[in-house]
């Protein structure tokens, strides 16, 4: 392990201001600039402009020297208890901060023009403060106490952000069954992190990569693991906690882009990359991580194939890269996982963008009526929408290739040949699910609408449609200097057995997609009907979420609301308050029976009286 | 511990503040009502500048007890005048100040019986600030007892739903409680053969076995755990904050049910230690029950202030699981979540009254859109949920932290409930959140005022300490720390 | 003795038990009255056996003095029978059987 320098005072004044002022803005808005639409746009956008400028600025200068630095100060002392505030600076998260703070200063570009008129403009902009705060926050975190409060800050962001529209309903059900689902991970998160605090005795990173965890018991490690994986299995929509991604498109497109393609759910895993060496002792937990990120990467890309609006689609897509990228880490290479999280942000965000346009323009969802409203016309848009599904296919010299290449690799290295064999799956999928999009939208079938009136896309949406369509074309050209960035060795980015033909099966499986959704979709005489359309009870459970969802339902219907809540309350009721109802009653009738002595009879009295010197007397003399 | 006497009493100052108020509104007209509630926003106003004022200038670095007064009350039986604050109620003192002083703001819209309200409000908390600073058993169960008669007289006159009922078993429940704390601390002044009802005399180690401490810390926990919501006996506690008119519910629910934990502090954890230790397991169970019991009965419920009512339950199992552990994080987990705890219960029970006023109905099923018509009441609403759900850089989330691990290092099956419940308790809240406030606009309500200037100035001020506590928990750890670190350096 | 003081005592008691078992069961105020004169009268039964027994005359004394006081209390208890006749129309000890006054004069 390299050891750690403590941090230069430009460095920790670049860190610090750059996750501060995203906060400031935040404030201010909330607080002051509600009435001023413009202006808090104005505040927000210059907020990540900075941050920005702060990443990049860190980013450079350590360029070099990637040596973990640290700070840290007291936030919460209490005896045992000890919470730091401190910012960890090494490859991964520079590397990360630059990703967040970029895409967030791109989406609020593309806002200006998407969310233009929009009654709760400047609320958008507060919240879309809050969230890059919560998120540079989270990627600076030195300690995982830190991180996990900005976890939870970063999940209330995406609440608030999903349920912006709040006047549907559908919306605020949305907002709200993401935050508890994600809630349902960070339990396991925080009973892991518990864990480990009892066995390590500390959660500050370095730590817990280094010395501290290597002493725990091996099978508290692994239930620490497997817990704090709960926590990404939740922020990360994997399975079986993925249905809240694809809701999760109730929010505004911009929204999406942001927070559930690029930098809100790469979080996830972010954690894991950050926890690698940690997770990398426990091979059992590995297996573990291997297998539901390949089961999460299948079934949503099942899901993908059947669905009928373009933002779900996308959605469906960033959960089956994620669980890939997951694939990739938990197969042992930590530059695969991280790089192909880097490029996914990339055109993911490109997808959503672009998707956003059109949206935007023809006001509907619906890939068919999209198409039918001869949504091919926006060319700047779909232009970049092909770009970017050519390069989430894995196509050359795309971005997505190099990053989906690193990880087969990394795949093909393990013992049981059944995940490169899911991976190659995966790629064949992953490219006819989004090719078939693109053909239904370029190759109408049905009568087309009326044109309307054209209005083109603005600057705002389409500088930022551009720069990221550049960073789609070549990112994937920088594989090497960030391999030696991240790990110090560029043959890391090749880790794994040296197989020559291992490119070609992936270029091949992604063309064999291509080609078969050409061949259903896209060809003049194809009737735009796909292969799993055609077997109806297959495609009802690919577009019922494999039941997922309505397990869900039914589980909460019956055990939680009517099952023990209802225990609960009725326990209320009937046993405690009815067992001193009937107390108290019982008193009243018992003193009923008791004032019959006080009959108001003299007689009585003087019987008692009686009585009373008779045993008296009795008493005195025997 | 080291004990500093005060050169200027200002704890007497605190409560001469209130039975001057108090005397003051007496005297005035009854017709004068804008009077009334000026002298006592400036009253309250007066008590929570003195409370902020100890907070700053209690010195942390000697902890201890500070600000101490001693006047011998009834010398042949060892009663005295005793004053003092030390870590533990600072907090509260701080606590029922801004509560006090924003319940006083938040009523300032009431009509009816102007006088007598106010003058029952400052009589209860003449009550709960004597509880919070007294080291005099005696004074402390007087003072409990002048705390608890005007809950009835508030209660059952300006209270809404089955207000003689909620009254009637509120005060039934804790004089019960009382009616087991009075014997309890009796026995003990009577076995000690001390002749005292000092605190600090009888706090001496050695002065009490172990079989008469863990009689006694039973008898107290249950007779202060009802006034703190322990399960089973909380029954009466979302029944009154339903029943109770705002100001009311917000001391009640703030202020008052922390009586019953701190009671539980600082006469069983201080005089019986050793029964502490013995009965902690089951304060562990019973609290756990509550958490998790809270948060399931609150899925049910459909009544806006029940779901607080039920939430506050949950909430106050998290202060008895920190007290259960023995140990000094899960005391300062403990009394931090007290205070949180407080704070957000005022605001919520603010923002709900608030509703309430403009719409008549705290029915869920009734209520909706209104972040649409009053965007800035559901806004309070929706801060107050989110503290309640346990979200961080709001108070509430590091009471709720540091509790739950050191229970979890203590009790792992009870600390892994607790952690647990934190996912219905979103459920239930967000739930509620997305009924009242969010959906498309309702018609009924669509012509509703929003929050005024004046009267956001309360809301405001909770939702501030909420974030500041939020953001800086040493503020108060720190101060809590004096305190509890000695305590349990000091056990046996 | 021609008489032992125990049977005198014992009738004694028999008279003053049969007296307050008249008291307490009739349920007729100037019965109750009659009960108690005969307790009275047990009474000085046992007090003339006494002076006969310790051959001293404060007993009879005494016994002299409870026939006066019992002349006086009587005239005042059915004095006070007839004015709760008067009032309530009957001599019912028990409260619930009494009506209201029929003439409010008396």
């Amino acid at each position: 392990m390299t050891t750690i320098a403590l941090m230069t005072d430009a460095n920790l004044a670049a860190a610090a201001v750059s996750c501060a002022v995203p906060l400031l803005a935040f404030g201010l808005v909330m607080v002051a600039t509600r009435r001023h639409p413009r202006l808090s746009a104005g505040i927000s956008i210059a907020a990540v402009s900075l941050s920005l400028l702060g990443a990049v600025f860190l980013l450079a200068s350590n360029w070099h020297a990637p040596a973990p630095q640290v700070w840290s100060a007291a936030w919460l002392v209490s005896d045992a208890v000890q919470i730091p505030l401190g910012v960890l600076l090494d490859p991964v998260s520079l590397l990360m901060m630059t990703v967040v703070a970029a895409i967030c200063l791109l989406v609020q570009i593309y806002s200006l023009g998407y969310m233009a008129g929009d009654p709760g403009f400047s609320r958008y902009y507060a919240f879309m403060s809050l969230f890059a705060w919560a998120m540079l926050s989270l990627t600076l975190s030195s300690s995982l106490f830190q991180l996990y409060v900005f976890w939870e800050l970063v999940g209330l962001a995406s609440y608030l952000l999903i349920g912006f529209w709040f006047e549907k309903f559908s919306a605020s059900q949305a907002g709200k069954k993401a935050f508890v689902m994600t809630r349902l991970g960070d339990v396991a998160f925080m009973l892991g992190l518990f864990v480990l605090l009892v066995g390590a005795g500390t959660l500050d990173v370095t730590a817990v990569n280094g010395k501290a965890a290597a002493q725990m018991d091996p099978a508290a490690l692994t239930l620490a693991a497997l817990l704090i994986f709960g926590g990404i299995v939740g922020k990360s929509a994997q399975f079986p906690l993925l249905t809240w991604l694809p809701d999760a498109m109730e929010g505004p497109t911009p929204v999406s882009a942001l927070l559930h393609s690029a930098t809100m759910v790469a979080a996830g895993v972010f954690l894991f990359a950050r926890l690698f060496p940690f997770f990398s002792q426990s091979p059992a937990a590995m297996s573990v991580f291997l297998a539901i990120g390949t089961v999460s990467m299948l079934l949503s890309s099942t899901m993908a194939m059947v669905s009928r609006d373009i933002k779900q689609v996308w959605a469906y897509s960033t959960v089956s890269q994620l669980g890939f990228m997951i694939m990739g880490l938990a197969a042992g290479s930590y530059f695969a996982g991280v790089f192909h999280l880097t490029t996914h942000a990339g055109f993911k965000a490109l997808l959503f963008l672009c998707s956003g346009v059109v949206i935007h323009a023809l006001g509907t969802n619906d890939m068919f009526e999209i198409a039918r409203k001869n949504g091919r016309r926006l060319k700047l848009a779909m232009v970049c929408m092909t770009l970017a599904a050519a390069a989430l296919s894995g196509i050359p010299p795309l971005s997505g290739f190099f990053s989906k290449e690193s990880i087969l690799v990394a795949l093909a290295g393990l013992d049981n040949p059944i995940w490169f064999a899911a991976g190659l799956l995966g790629v064949f999928l992953t490219a006819y699910y989004a090719f078939r999009l693109i053909f239904i939208i370029l190759f109408p079938r049905s009568e087309l609408a009326e044109p309307e009136a054209e209005h083109g896309i603005g600057t705002a949406m389409g500088s930022a449609l551009v720069i990221l369509a550049a960073a789609t074309l070549g990112l994937g050209f920088a594989e090497a200097p960030l391999a030696r960035f991240l790990s110090g060795d560029p043959a890391a980015a090749h880790a794994g057995p040296h197989l020559p033909w291992l490119p070609y099966a992936g270029i091949g499986l992604a063309a064999g997609g291509l080609l078969l959704a050409w061949f259903e979709f896209g060809r003049p005489a194809a009737d735009q009907k796909g292969f799993v359309e055609r077997v109806p009870a297959l495609e009802a459970l690919f577009a019922n979420r494999w039941y997922i969802d309505a397990f869900y339902a039914r589980m909460v219907s019956r055990l939680v609301d009517r099952g023990v809540a209802w225990l609960c309350a009725k326990t209320d009721q009937r046993v405690i308050d009815a067992g001193l109802d009937a107390a108290s009653r019982n008193l009243i009738r018992s003193s009923g029976v008791l004032s019959t002595l006080q009959s108001g009879m003299i007689q009585h009295r003087l019987l008692v009286l009686f009585a009373v010197v008779v045993m008296l007397g009795l008493y005195f003399i025997a | 511990m080291p004990t500093v006497y005060a050169d200027i009493p200002i704890l007497s100052g605190i409560l001469l503040v209130c039975l001057a108020g108090l005397f003051l509104i007496l005297a005035t007209p009854a017709e004068k009502a804008a009077r009334i509630k000026k002298i006592s926003a400036v009253s309250s106003g007066l008590t929570l500048a003195a409370a902020v004022y100890l907070f700053f200038a209690y010195d942390r670095g000697i902890g201890g007890m500070q600000f101490a007064e001693k006047i011998p009350w009834i010398p042949s039986l060892g009663i005295s005048y005793f004053n003092a604050v030390d870590g533990f109620s600072l907090p509260m003192l701080l606590l029922t100040g801004i509560v006090f002083f924003t319940g006083v703001l938040t009523m300032w819209e009431l009509t009816e019986r102007v006088k007598e309200f106010f003058a029952l409000v400052f009589l209860l908390v003449l009550g709960v600030y004597g509880l919070f600073m007294s080291l005099d058993l005696f004074f402390i169960f007087v003072w409990y007892d002048v705390s608890l008669f005007p809950m009835y007289l508030l209660i059952a006159v300006w209270g809404s739903t089955r207000k003689e009922y909620g009254a009637m078993k509120l005060t039934l429940y804790l004089l019960a409680g009382s009616a087991l704390i009075l014997p309890a601390l009796l026995y003990l002044v009577f076995v000690s053969g001390l002749n005292t009802f000092d605190l600090l005399q009888l706090m001496a180690p050695g002065t009490f076995t172990p079989a008469q401490q863990r009689f006694a810390f039973l008898l107290f926990y249950i007779g202060f755990g009802i006034l703190a919501g322990v399960w089973p006996l909380h029954t009466w506690s979302p029944v009154g904050h339903v029943a109770a008119p705002t100001a009311v519910s917000m001391i009640h629910a703030g202020v008052l049910m922390k009586i019953g934990a701190f009671g539980v502090l600082r006469v069983g954890i201080f005089l019986c230690p050793e029964g502490w230790r013995h009965w902690a397991e089951l304060m562990a169970l019973l609290a756990t029950v509550g958490i998790v019991y809270g948060v399931f009965a609150g899925l049910r419920q459909t009544d806006l202030k029940y779901v607080i009512g039920y939430s506050s339950v949950s909430h106050m199992g998290i202060v008895g699981l920190g007290l259960s552990t023995v140990t000094v994080d899960g005391l300062n987990g403990a009394v931090y979540q007290m205070f949180a705890h407080g704070i957000m219960t005022a605001l919520f029970f603010s923002a709900v009254g608030y509703i309430y006023d403009k719409t008549h109905t705290k029915a869920i099923a009734e209520l909706g859109g209104l972040s649409r018509t009053m965007p800035r009441a559901s806004a309070y609403f929706i801060v107050a949920a989110l503290t309640g759900v346990g979200v961080p850089c709001l108070a509430s989330f590091w009471g709720e932290l540091v509790v739950f691990i050191s229970s979890f290092k203590v009790y792992p099956l009870y600390g892994t409930l607790a952690v647990a419940a934190l996912a219905v308790g979103a459920l239930f809240i967000l739930r509620v959140v997305q009924k009242t406030c969010y959906g498309p606009e309702n018609e009924k309500w669509a012509n509703l005022p929003d929050v005024s200037p004046g009267l956001a100035v309360p809301r405001m001020i909770l939702v501030s300490v909420i974030v500041l506590f939020g953001l800086f928990p040493s503020l108060l750890f720190d101060l809590i720390r004096t305190a509890s670190m000695p305590l349990m350096a000091g056990l046996p | 003795m021609i008489v032992p003081y125990s049977h005198i005592l014992a009738l004694a008691g028999i008279v003053f038990l049969l007296g307050m078992i008249c008291t307490v069961t009739r349920r007729n105020l100037i019965l109750m009255l009659l009960g108690l004169e005969i307790m009275l009268n047990a009474a000085a039964i046992a007090l003339v056996g006494a002076s006969l027994r310790w051959m001293a005359m404060d007993g009879q004394a005494m016994a002299l003095f409870i026939v006066v006081v019992a002349a006086g209390e009587v005239s005042l208890g059915l004095a006070l029978i007839v004015c709760v006749h008067r009032s309530t129309g009957s001599v019912d000890p028990a409260l619930e059987n009494r009506s209201a006054p029929e003439n409010p004069s008396a």
